[in-house]
């Protein structure tokens, strides 16, 4: 069998071509019949610091970043790349650790030159990151969903223009839940930030559209068994709000179903718990019929835009969210758009500002905040969207999703108002 | 100027990196805990088959102790000859040094990426974990295959001396296997504890000073010295490789091959000094620690929140005494086990000589602990290997046709590899204890010529790998972080 690692349309893209870099680029400028990075003055490369997760606890998210990344960057090269020159990738793997993450920061900025860095996922390591960029003052474009970016406790070098935080998306999806899954909620989650997120913007949320937390249930996050907390669910429960994560979460479900039995109440959660998984896997039979947030939906919609269509496609990933080589290989499709969306941001700054090199750093990170908005296509497959400048902060629709017959299948699409929230920050009053 | 500012800007940012990662309060952190593999593993009845393989360890005790151990003897010491081979130690060993070397020039060189850099992928997977899996299942290859034999002989011989024996310095008795053991608790540190590993830079630079200073130790204190004392890999080697299936003797200017049954080499173990004991010990500590520090209970006692795992940086103090401890536990419960099956039989045997005899038997268990540990490495990133191999400056070869192939990294995912991963595992550990009772009776019954002494003596060890049993198979059974 002769699958390619990426199936990019025809044109068939292996991961190691796409960091090529130099070398593509230059083949690319060389071959007949390719755009001609005629523009440029130069035609070196833009290079781009894409801080992965190739190792630790986030290598397999890192794996699909940089699939989406390699995928994106190939179309923007083939389209002539930005301001006229090709755009390199140079890998550097952070092992999902904080402290490297700023090393691997400092190495793009010295080591590599590179003219930005992009691409981190994980909280703690966006928050270890971002004082080396901003010390060194290289803009660092993330892709972490977290709301540290727009919290204000970061700098004006950071920048989150790719993916919704997760306060937004929290915010977003209570009116739904409350017209129609019901307005008793007790929410059940991991008893650490990620849950505390959830815990403190879905509860006055919820409480704006006239429904109540009747419960909140913290999970120790070392627990790998839960039923000794279920009985803390109150009968009159009309919604169960659950964001558990780890390898916890497939118990937890199977837990979940052997206490209820038929009788349960709704579900709604984060597919954040099972992104990665595969929907269909033994002892998650119990979530038929509920529903979840998605920020890009994992399965293809009927209604899916020739955008949506074309980025698929080009990521490689089929029908089911998994790898159009590999049908195990479940994708994080939720998320990893984000990357993709980012880099098509970081072109659209580059192209405003007249980005020639690092001495334009300060004029990139000013075009970035002066974008305001994204209108839905190829460079934005998951939809339209809002930037808020001050905030450095993307604001889109999310999409709310019932498992049915196997599938995910998006039953609401919210609006970006319903998202939006009181801001708390204005990056553009520190100077550069 | 700009190194300057870097170096300013990392060391204000540690303090700030520190800080950050306890600031919860504001912090928001996005799950992506990975529901991963191991959420399915949870799920099947594991606590049986833990039940079941304690019960299989005991129960192959209890056939030991009725066999008559003069057949099983020599059963066991049944080999077919195979016919010879030119004996090629030379020249594959050169060949060997100049991939070594390339590799070494790749990972400065190559692509950053570890996943892409064929250095980290073929250091990590294809050698320590492909490698000691072959060495365990065939024998000692590396003795062929490792990269100093060949430049050591061709110094030597520019140096005008042949024969190994006249080294300019004799490593002196009392030194037994401790270089060894020092040089492999680096190793086992710099893999499992240090930051980055894998990173290609860092890992080119370990690993070429790592070759320079065996390369120097071997001239000064002789080849076949130093690989048995002192380069670790090579010793890790030897006493693997006695358990491989296939035996092979110098005849000339070629080498006799024969088949034996797996462990048959071990029958003719020396005793290993107290060094040599630990050594052993110590590649079997690491392994295990690999597994018990990612465990819930491990992050848990240190307060860590496995779902929210800060990196290696911020574990560095807590595993490096979690591996010095593994280490201690395991040889204190091995001496215990020894200690009291000498008591109960009265023995008369010197204390070191049986502990250092009946330490070969952990081999088999050190073998299946490699196999079950790393076998979704091996699968997953041994796909990355062949890739990065045929490409390995990052200049668009294509060496070995496997540049562009896929990787399939499913082929670990989902809840019927896991199953079909759980079992593989636990069949290894179950195997890999039962062949070690096996192994210790039959070298029991050197020390104690008596059967029903040889058998009694060894109630207390088969009570460890009972336990041991357990506890592999709960590492690879509890939740875990990643």
């Amino acid at each position: 069998m002769t699958k390619r690692f990426f199936d990019i349309g025809k044109t068939g893209l292996s991961r190691r071509t796409a960091l090529k870099g130099i070398a593509a680029g230059a083949g690319l400028m060389a071959a007949p019949g390719f755009v001609r990075y005629s523009q440029a003055q130069s035609s070196a490369p833009i290079k781009i610091g894409f801080q992965a997760h190739r190792t630790g606890i986030g290598a397999a998210y890192g794996r699909w970043y940089e699939k989406t990344t390699n995928a994106a960057v190939k179309l923007i090269n083939d389209a002539g790349g930005i301001n006229g020159r090709p755009v390199e990738i140079i890998v550097e793997d952070d092992g999902t650790d904080p402290k490297r993450g700023a090393e691997v920061v400092a190495k793009f900025a010295s080591q590599h030159k590179t003219d930005i860095v992009f691409g981190t996922l994980f909280s703690h390591v966006v928050v270890g990151s971002a004082p080396t960029a901003g010390e060194l003052k290289i803009p660092y474009y993330v892709v972490s969903e977290g709301y540290h970016v727009a919290s204000g406790k970061l700098n004006r070098w950071v920048f989150q223009p790719g993916i919704t935080d997760v306060r937004s998306q929290v915010t977003s999806v209570a009116p739904w839940v409350a017209a129609n899954l019901g307005k008793k909620v007790t929410m059940i989650y991991p008893d650490y930030a990620f849950g505390y997120d959830h815990r403190d913007y879905f509860a006055p949320a919820i409480k704006a559209q006239g429904g109540e937390v009747v419960a909140q249930i913290p999970i120790p996050p070392t627990e790998s068994s839960f039923t000794k907390y279920l009985p803390q669910i109150p009968a009159d429960t009309e919604v169960l709000y659950h964001v558990m994560v780890g390898p916890g979460v497939l118990t937890f479900v199977k837990e979940l179903g052997e206490f209820y039995g038929s009788n349960k109440p709704q579900l709604f959660g984060f597919i954040d718990s099972l992104e990665a998984v595969d929907i269909n896997s033994p002892g998650l039979e119990f979530l038929d019929g509920s529903h979840f947030w998605e920020g890009s939906p994992r399965y293809a919609q009927a209604n899916d835009s020739e955008a949506q269509k074309a980025y698929r496609a080009a990521v490689g990933i089929d029908d089911n969210g998994a790898s159009t080589t590999d049908a195990k290989d479940v994708s994080t499709a939720a998320h990893m758009f984000g990357c993709w969306e980012t880099l098509y941001v970081i072109k659209k700054a580059m192209e405003d500002s007249g980005y020639k090199g690092p001495e334009d750093r300060a004029k990139l990170v000013e075009a970035t905040e002066a974008l305001t908005k994204f209108k839905e296509g190829p460079e934005h497959p998951q939809g339209d969207k809002k930037f808020n400048g001050k905030l450095h902060q993307v604001f889109g629709h999310q999409n709310i999703s019932k498992v049915e017959g196997g599938k995910l299948n998006v039953v609401h699409r919210t609006s970006i108002e319903d998202g939006l929230y009181e801001p708390e920050a204005d990056y553009t009053t520190q100077p550069l | 100027m700009r190194g300057t500012n870097t170096t300013r800007a990392i060391r204000r940012s540690a303090a700030t990196v520190l800080a950050a990662c306890s600031a919860t309060a504001w912090q928001t952190s996005p799950a992506f805990a990975h529901a991963s593999e191991r959420g399915h593993v949870l799920l099947l009845p594991t606590g049986h088959y833990i039940a079941g393989a304690a019960l299989a360890v005991a129960a192959s005790f209890l056939v030991l102790a009725i066999l008559p151990p003069e057949r099983l003897v020599s059963f066991w010491r049944t080999r077919f000859p195979l016919g010879s081979i030119p004996n090629l130690r030379l020249p594959v060993s050169l060949l060997s040094f100049a991939a070594f070397a390339a590799l070494i020039l790749a990972g400065f060189i190559g692509s950053r990426d570890p996943l892409s850099n064929p250095l980290p992928l073929t250091i990590w997977t294809l050698l320590w974990v492909g490698l000691t899996l072959a060495q365990g299942l065939v024998g000692n290859l590396w003795a062929r295959l490792n990269p100093w034999y060949g430049p050591y002989r061709l110094v030597r011989r520019a140096l005008g001396s042949k024969a190994d024996g006249d080294s300019p310095l004799r490593l002196p008795a009392w030194v037994g296997y401790w270089p060894a053991f020092i040089l492999f608790l680096a190793f086992a540190w710099f893999e499992l504890i240090d930051p980055a590993p894998d990173d290609p830079a860092r890992l080119a630079i370990a690993a070429g000073t790592y070759w320079l200073f065996s390369f120097v130790a071997m001239l000064a204190f002789g080849f076949e010295r130093w690989s048995r004392q002192g380069e670790f890999l090579s010793a890790f080697s030897a006493m693997i490789g006695r358990f491989g299936i296939v035996d092979g003797k110098r005849d000339g200017a070629r080498l006799r091959l024969a088949v034996c049954w797996p462990g048959a080499k071990l029958n003719d173990v020396e005793p290993l000094p107290p060094s040599g004991a630990l050594f052993l010990l110590s590649t079997l500590a690491s392994v295990s620690f690999d597994g018990f520090a990612k465990t819930f209970v491990w992050l848990g006692l240190n307060g860590i929140n496995p779902l929210e795992l800060p990196g290696r940086s911020a574990l560095i103090a807590i595993n490096s005494v979690g591996l010095v401890a593994v280490f201690v536990a395991l040889a204190a419960f091995g001496l215990f086990a020894v200690v009291a099956g000498q008591r109960l039989v009265r023995s008369t045997v010197p204390l070191s000589n049986a502990a250092g005899l009946l330490v070969w038997s952990i081999v088999p268990i050190a073998l299946a602990y490699h196999f079950s540990h790393y076998l979704t490495a091996l699968l997953v990133n041994g796909q990355y290997a062949l890739v990065a191999l045929s490409d390995p400056f990052a200049l668009g070869w294509n060496l070995f046709g496997t540049a562009h192939m896929p990787v399939e990294a499913g082929i670990a995912m989902g809840s019927e590899s896991a199953w079909l991963i759980w079992n593989l595992q636990a069949a290894a550990i179950v195997a890999g204890h039962v062949l070690a009772v096996l192994v210790a009776h039959l070298l029991a019954w050197r020390l104690h010529p008596s059967p029903a002494s040889a058998s009694l003596s060894q109630l207390p060890l088969t009570v460890l790998m009972i336990g041991y049993t357990v506890f592999g198979l709960w590492l690879l059974s509890t939740a875990t972080a990643g």
